[in-house]
């Protein structure tokens, strides 16, 4: 616990990926360790997605090393990911609108007592999750339709929490959220990291990236443009890095 | 509050006197019971219990039961429906919003992370608006709302709102922030700072209960202290007072943020705290510094307790020129406990002279992080134009009851 630089939860080096003519990431490094809240920030196109997309093994990189915990690994399927406790919530939250909350926790992995659903047990586990989140939804048997963005939000990241995941990647969660809501899904943020997970989050907007973050990656044109420590950078260097006002990236390329 | 209608002296001016105490007691104290009315405002029980059904068939107060000492008793409040209030505390790295009814009990809360520097037109602009939620969210309108407490944690010119001292909060220092807010919001807006709230919050609901004269140092991101003299807060000419982060402890130290050197917050501050573990625990921020203190690391005990002792010294001079009967620590740090407080109360003790009387007490804030906002409710309370005037609780109770043949004797 003492040690400032334990070994990383999670490390890509050198990543590659092109679709087609387009080079979407191009010799990119990234690093998370536990208990860490990681941004990466860019502008469109800046390769943010794509990173988030092999970190969860949606596409695989052309080229590049990801080692977990230390170990050299590969991430062909969201499957494998799962596998190596990560777990990732995209933009598209992917919940049914027309189930309770506990139904969309579980949903394709609903807990079982001989033939039926056990119902208390679920309850249970969603209660707990949800509390530990300090989420505020009132009860666990709301219908989806009925929330609002920021609560959906969180049955989001609660869902990806059922499989106590090391890592959490989470993809411009307070897009199209109002203040109210963001200031939820950044508490939750703050509660994903004392609770020991790392916390991938891809934002936009500086000032939500900012308030959370201990580490702030710039992406620009899908490269490597300044790591920045969260707690002590100015609005001003982290927008200058995404704008390319500054050349952070590293020389040898 | 006295503009007397009626002859002085008569029954009815005195029972007109007599509510209008009893409002004013409940308005002060939050909650109180039959009995605690009596004794806070020297009326007999007799009196206070009719009085009591006459303002709430008048709907002025509520009532429920709760016990006394294990006794049954009799809780008063104001009624909710009179209104709410709100409180927002801007924190170094944070924002919290609360609405309170007023019996200060918080009915809907909203914690928020903020960047390090956070821009004033950004934050004001989040709290108006999380105001407007958290209304929505215990389904009140707009109108209910009467007032709003804001707490900086900056010294703040009350008459004004705004901050007297360049360069603490950086970019908030040429707005008018009450001005601003109210434009806003709507409604009257009371700008204070933190740490005058913190012993406003601590003297009326907590540490400092029964204690007439306190000091309420808040030891966070940076360093302040509210002092409360005779049971008023004592802001100071243009409220800088209690600005114990600027009093120089190191003169060959650093330059602090406020132009001077070597000032207690530039070796108590997170800045501080944290560039002093970073070598041994890597890059922490005050809220993991705290958390493992608790957990008891050793490192990060240390360095509280450090801190606590240099704070300690610094609360001591003002102790000596204050004599001050109780000093309540509050702040982010104090959720270390004894671990900073311990170490705080010894340096106040060892750089204090002995007092035969009454030997100042270092004890931890009863309120914990909420005593900031707890400090806004209750100043917006204050400023809050209720009903207490007895003109209108009289008006309100002779007109509902009129109707009502079961009227209790008057007194």
């Amino acid at each position: 616990m003492n040690d400032p630089t334990p070994t990383p939860a999670l490390e890509l080096r050198g990543i590659d990926k092109s679709f087609g003519a387009v080079r979407a990431l191009s010799e990119v490094n990234f690093t998370i360790r536990s208990s860490e809240v990681v941004a990466i920030v860019g502008d469109n196109a800046a390769g943010k997605s794509t990173l988030a997309k092999i970190i969860a093994g949606v596409i695989t990189p052309d080229a590049g090393i990801i080692e977990s915990e230390g170990v050299p690994v590969t991430i062909p399927t969201p499957a494998s990911a799962h596998a190596l406790g990560i777990a990732t919530v995209f933009q598209e939250l992917a919940l049914c609108d027309n189930l309770d909350v506990v139904s969309n926790l579980f949903l394709g992995r609903e807990l079982r007592r001989g033939r039926h659903m056990d119902e208390a047990a679920m309850e249970e586990i969603a209660r707990k999750i949800l509390r530990d989140l300090t989420s505020r939804i009132p009860s666990v048997r709301t219908l989806l339709s009925s929330l609002s963005g920021g609560q959906r939000q969180s049955v989001a990241i609660a869902r990806t929490l059922l499989g106590n995941p090391r890592i959490v990647v989470l993809d411009e969660p307070t897009a199209s959220l109002s203040v109210a809501q963001t200031a939820e899904v950044l508490t939750h943020i703050e509660r994903l990291r004392e609770l020991g997970h790392a916390v991938v989050l891809i934002s936009h907007n500086m000032t939500d990236v900012r308030s959370v973050a201990d580490r702030i990656e710039v992406l620009r044109h899908g490269r490597n443009n300044g790591s920045f420590p969260g707690h002590s950078t100015s609005y001003e260097e982290i927008i200058a890095a995404i704008t390319g006002a500054v050349d952070f990236s590293t020389p040898h390329r | 509050m006295t503009i007397d209608r009626s002859t002085p002296g008569s029954q009815t001016s005195l029972r007109e006197a007599n509510r209008a105490r009893i409002v004013d007691a409940v308005k002060r104290f939050g909650g109180l019971t039959q009995i605690e009315l009596a004794e806070a405002t020297g009326l007999s029980t007799a009196t206070i219990s009719t009085i009591v059904k006459e303002l709430l068939g008048a709907g002025v107060v509520d009532t429920r039961p709760t016990s006394r000492s294990g006794r049954r008793a009799l809780k008063v409040t104001l009624a909710r429906r009179l209104g709410l209030v709100a409180g927002i505390q801007f924190g170094h790295r944070h924002l919290k919003v609360v609405l309170g009814d007023l019996g200060r009990t918080i009915v809907a809360e909203q914690h928020m992370p903020l960047p390090l520097d956070h821009r004033v037109d950004t934050g004001l602009d989040r709290a108006a608006l999380l105001v407007v939620d958290l209304l929505d969210q215990v389904g009140a309108s707009m109108d209910e709302l009467l007032t709003v407490g804001l707490a900086l944690p900056a010294p703040v010119d009350t008459s004004t709102g705004m901050i007297s001292v360049r360069g603490v909060m950086r970019g908030w220092d040429d707005l008018h922030i009450g001005q601003t807010m109210s434009k806003r919001l709507g409604r009257t807006v009371v700008v204070d700072n933190d740490a005058n709230l913190g012993v406003l919050a601590e003297h009326e609901l907590g540490a400092g209960r029964g204690y007439r004269d306190t000091i309420f140092v808040r030891a966070s991101y940076t360093t302040g202290a509210g002092i409360m003299l005779g049971g008023h807060v004592h802001r100071g000419y243009a409220g800088a007072a209690g600005e114990i982060g600027h009093i120089q402890v190191d003169p060959t130290g650093d330059i602090c943020r406020c132009g001077n050197r070597g000032c207690l917050d530039t070796v108590v501050s997170s800045t501080a705290l944290l560039d002093l573990v970073r070598s041994s625990h890597g890059d922490l921020t005050l809220r993991d510094l705290i958390a493992r203190a608790i957990e008891g690391d050793p490192g990060c005990r240390r360095v509280i307790a450090d801190a606590g002792d240099r704070i300690g010294s610094v609360v001591a001079q003002v102790v000596n020129t204050l004599n001050p009967r109780r000093v309540v620590v509050g702040g982010e740090l104090a959720a270390a406990g004894e671990v900073l407080i311990g170490p705080l109360r010894e340096a106040v003790l060892r750089h204090t002279a002995p007092n035969m009387i009454a030997p100042v007490e270092v004890v931890a804030g009863e309120l914990g992080a909420e005593a900031e906002v707890m400090g806004a409710l209750t100043l917006a309370l204050q400023s809050a134009e209720v009903a207490t005037d007895h003109r209108t609780i009289s008006t309100l109770t002779d007109e509902s009851s009129a109707g009502r043949p079961d009227r209790p004797p008057a007194p």
